[in-house]
């Protein structure tokens, strides 16, 4: 065979060497991802997601979506410029989740007995859907930005709520107040975590009554625009091959 | 001679990937809290731990025990330690090996951090129940903001039984008893499958049609928009209005099912009640220090005074939760954590009764390997080279006086 041959000899044949291709990128796509979020997800939104102690109406319905829309950007970004694909978001949040349960249930439970209930990651598929949703809708990745990251921002308290309500039942505790979560967090002792350290209920968002999450999960959803825009071009500059082209 | 080195190479190669292996399987136990790490000034010159006391060495699961005792926040802490402004008492153990059913400093439960203030003694107590069945080292803790954990002295506990049988039952105040080790797991895995469940198919949608090669020659041609047909806008419409009818519905069934939360609790503590320590009549004043390295020892000259009114004797050097004991004075009857009890590590040049009205100049020696093991001797490389610590006095009827002290350290190599 010579080098200006095809390495397949018919059509069925190149079928299938085609979709071999497909499972082995998707597959490895997953898998890159997965480490990759991972990490970043554990670097930036981290306690916020380990434990149900930190999982507050104001500070992890804002830094949660925030700081998790970043790889969905670009992976969006790259699928949908290059190949029109619109499942960039949710390959990236299933990756990630894969991951964050691997290590909650090996480490955390497995390795060091914190139970599940107590370090059970967020919920981010509502919102990855709704991200390929409107990109596919919309065929603009400025409406994705838009409409897609304000979105993702509100759905994000709604979506994970059915999870997080029962461990917001108020229990007394010694002559104390306390929900469920925060009564988890005292009784499961975590020595390199004070109390101290957990940020919750802080800031000075207190002209709506008790009705802050909707006000965190908007501030939430605006900031996520701007981050979708800077994600989406690390995607675009990613994907480019004029490097490749160039060699 | 060439197959010869081939075998030898070869030969090679297996052993060290035997020994690697080996390695791997080679899994100690790590049982220790960095204690002896910690920085020495940060130990002699924070919180003084005193009058300490585990309720129980051995326990069984589902049984409680109680660390109690006082702590002193020592007047001298060292400028490159935030002030305990913010603390939080904690409980030094590997993970959640026992719960923390309770803890309070003087009488206040303390789940929240608190605000501590220099120069004063606080009771405290944390009840521990019983989780992971092995041996543990229990040490006492507090946390400052600005200043990291700051461990006291720990103890060996053992808990038996099977980590099968723990109950943490807990009742809401909408009445229903729940346990907390499984409460809502149920819950948490059914929404967690079934959203992963509604990813996998929006993937799963996608995946089974040709995906990168053709699509993006596709896309290269500039036959994009060919890619997407009317019948996956329509599905991606369902999927859209799925998931937020979902979400919807979900809120609303939780919010019906769970008509009473509130939001998560957290807050600094102050006002926390320290103890009145009884006046002191006796006035120390350290001469100077040195701490001899060859010898593993520490020698003060202190010229006491004592204004009181009975005599007294010195019967205890306590630093950095380690305690130098004249055995002719005083003795533990706490079953204090030997490795940190020197029952006869104090020596004093004359330590006869000292009168009321009298003064005396006195050499003591403090002298344990307990220095070495505890890294205490390392004190000679902080870069604030002073040292601190507690002063037991004892009258004849068992009175004790509670002196601290605090003073450059000069370090001798000879």
């Amino acid at each position: 065979m010579s080098a200006s041959q095809s390495a397949v000899r018919s059509r069925a044949e190149a079928v299938k060497v085609s979709r071999t291709f497909d499972w082995l990128i998707l597959f490895t796509l997953f898998f890159v991802v997965l480490g990759g979020y991972h990490i970043h997800y554990m670097l930036t939104g981290g306690d916020w997601d380990f434990w149900t102690d930190w999982k507050d109406r104001r500070l992890w319905v804002t830094v949660a979506p925030i700081v998790s829309i970043t790889f969905p950007a670009a992976v969006q970004a790259c699928l949908w410029w290059r190949y029109r694909l619109p499942f960039g978001a949710v390959v990236c949040v299933l990756g990630l989740l894969l991951g964050e349960w691997i290590n909650r249930y090996l480490n955390f439970w497995g390795w060091t007995y914190f139970p599940v209930n107590f370090c059970f990651p967020s919920n981010l598929v509502p919102g990855a859907i709704l991200l390929d949703v409107v990109l596919l809708m919309s065929n603009s990745f400025v409406a994705t930005a838009v409409v897609g990251g304000l979105t993702y921002g509100l759905i994000f308290y709604p979506g994970n709520w059915p999870i997080i309500a029962p461990l917001h039942v108020p229990v007394e505790y010694n002559g104390m107040m306390m929900t469920i979560a925060d009564l988890q967090g005292y009784h499961y002792v975590r020595t390199g975590t004070p109390e101290y350290i957990r940020m919750v209920e802080k800031g000075t968002l207190r002209t709506f009554g008790k009705d802050v999450a909707p006000v965190s999960a908007f501030f939430s959803g605006f900031v996520s625009i701007l981050i979708y825009f800077l994600w989406h071009f690390f995607g675009k500059w990613f994907a480019s091959t004029k490097f490749v082209e160039s060699v | 001679m060439k197959i010869i080195k081939d075998k030898v190479a070869k030969l090679s190669f297996v052993a060290l990937l035997i020994t690697i292996t080996a390695a791997m399987f080679y899994t100690p136990t790590a049982s220790a809290h960095g204690e002896k790490s910690k920085a020495a000034f940060m130990r002699m010159r924070t919180i003084h731990w005193f009058d300490l006391n585990w309720s129980k060495e051995e326990v069984a699961v589902n049984d409680t025990m109680t660390i109690s005792g006082k702590f002193f926040v020592f007047s001298g802490w060292p400028e490159t330690v935030d002030k305990p402004e913010i603390s939080f008492l904690n409980i030094g153990i590997p993970g959640p090996v026992f719960i923390r059913a309770g803890s309070w400093i003087g009488g206040q439960l303390v789940p929240r951090s608190v605000s501590l203030e220099l120069g004063e003694t606080y009771e405290f107590k944390v009840l521990l129940k019983a989780r992971r069945p092995g041996d543990w080292h229990v040490h006492t803790m507090l946390n400052v903001k600005g200043g990291g954990p700051i461990i006291g002295p720990g103890k060996w506990v053992t808990v038996t039984g099977s980590m099968s049988d723990f109950r943490n039952p807990v009742t809401t105040l909408t009445g229903e008893t729940v346990d907390l080790e499984s409460y809502n797991l149920s819950n948490v895995y059914f929404w967690h499958a079934f959203w992963y469940g509604l990813g996998l198919l929006w993937v799963v949608y996608w995946a089974r049609k040709p995906m990168f090669v053709p699509r993006s020659i596709a896309v290269e041609a500039g036959k994009a928009d060919t890619l997407i047909s009317p019948v996956d806008k329509k599905v991606a419409m369902a999927f859209g209005a799925g998931v937020i009818a979902i979400v919807a519905i979900s809120m609303g069934q939780s919010n019906e099912q769970y008509p009473v939360t509130t939001p998560l609790q957290a807050g600094l503590l102050r006002g926390i009640k320290s103890i009145e320590m009884p006046a002191t009549s006796i006035a120390v004043k350290v001469e100077d220090a040195t701490y001899r390295v060859p010898g593993r020892a520490m020698q003060m000259t202190l010229t006491i005074t004592n204004n009181g009114d009975s005599p007294i004797r010195l019967g205890e050097f306590n630093t950095a939760g380690v305690r130098f004991l004249d055995s002719a004075v005083a003795q533990d009857e706490t079953g204090y954590p030997d490795d940190l009890l020197a029952e006869e590590g104090l020596t004093v040049s004359d330590n006869s009764a000292l009168a009321p009205g009298q003064t005396r100049t006195v050499q003591v020696t403090a002298s344990d390997a307990a220095w070495e093991v505890y890294r205490l001797a390392d004190l000679i490389y902080d870069p604030d080279s002073r040292f601190a610590g507690l002063l037991f006095f004892y009258d004849a009827a068992g009175n004790r006086q509670l002196i601290t002290i605090d003073a450059p350290l000069i370090p001798t190599f000879i």
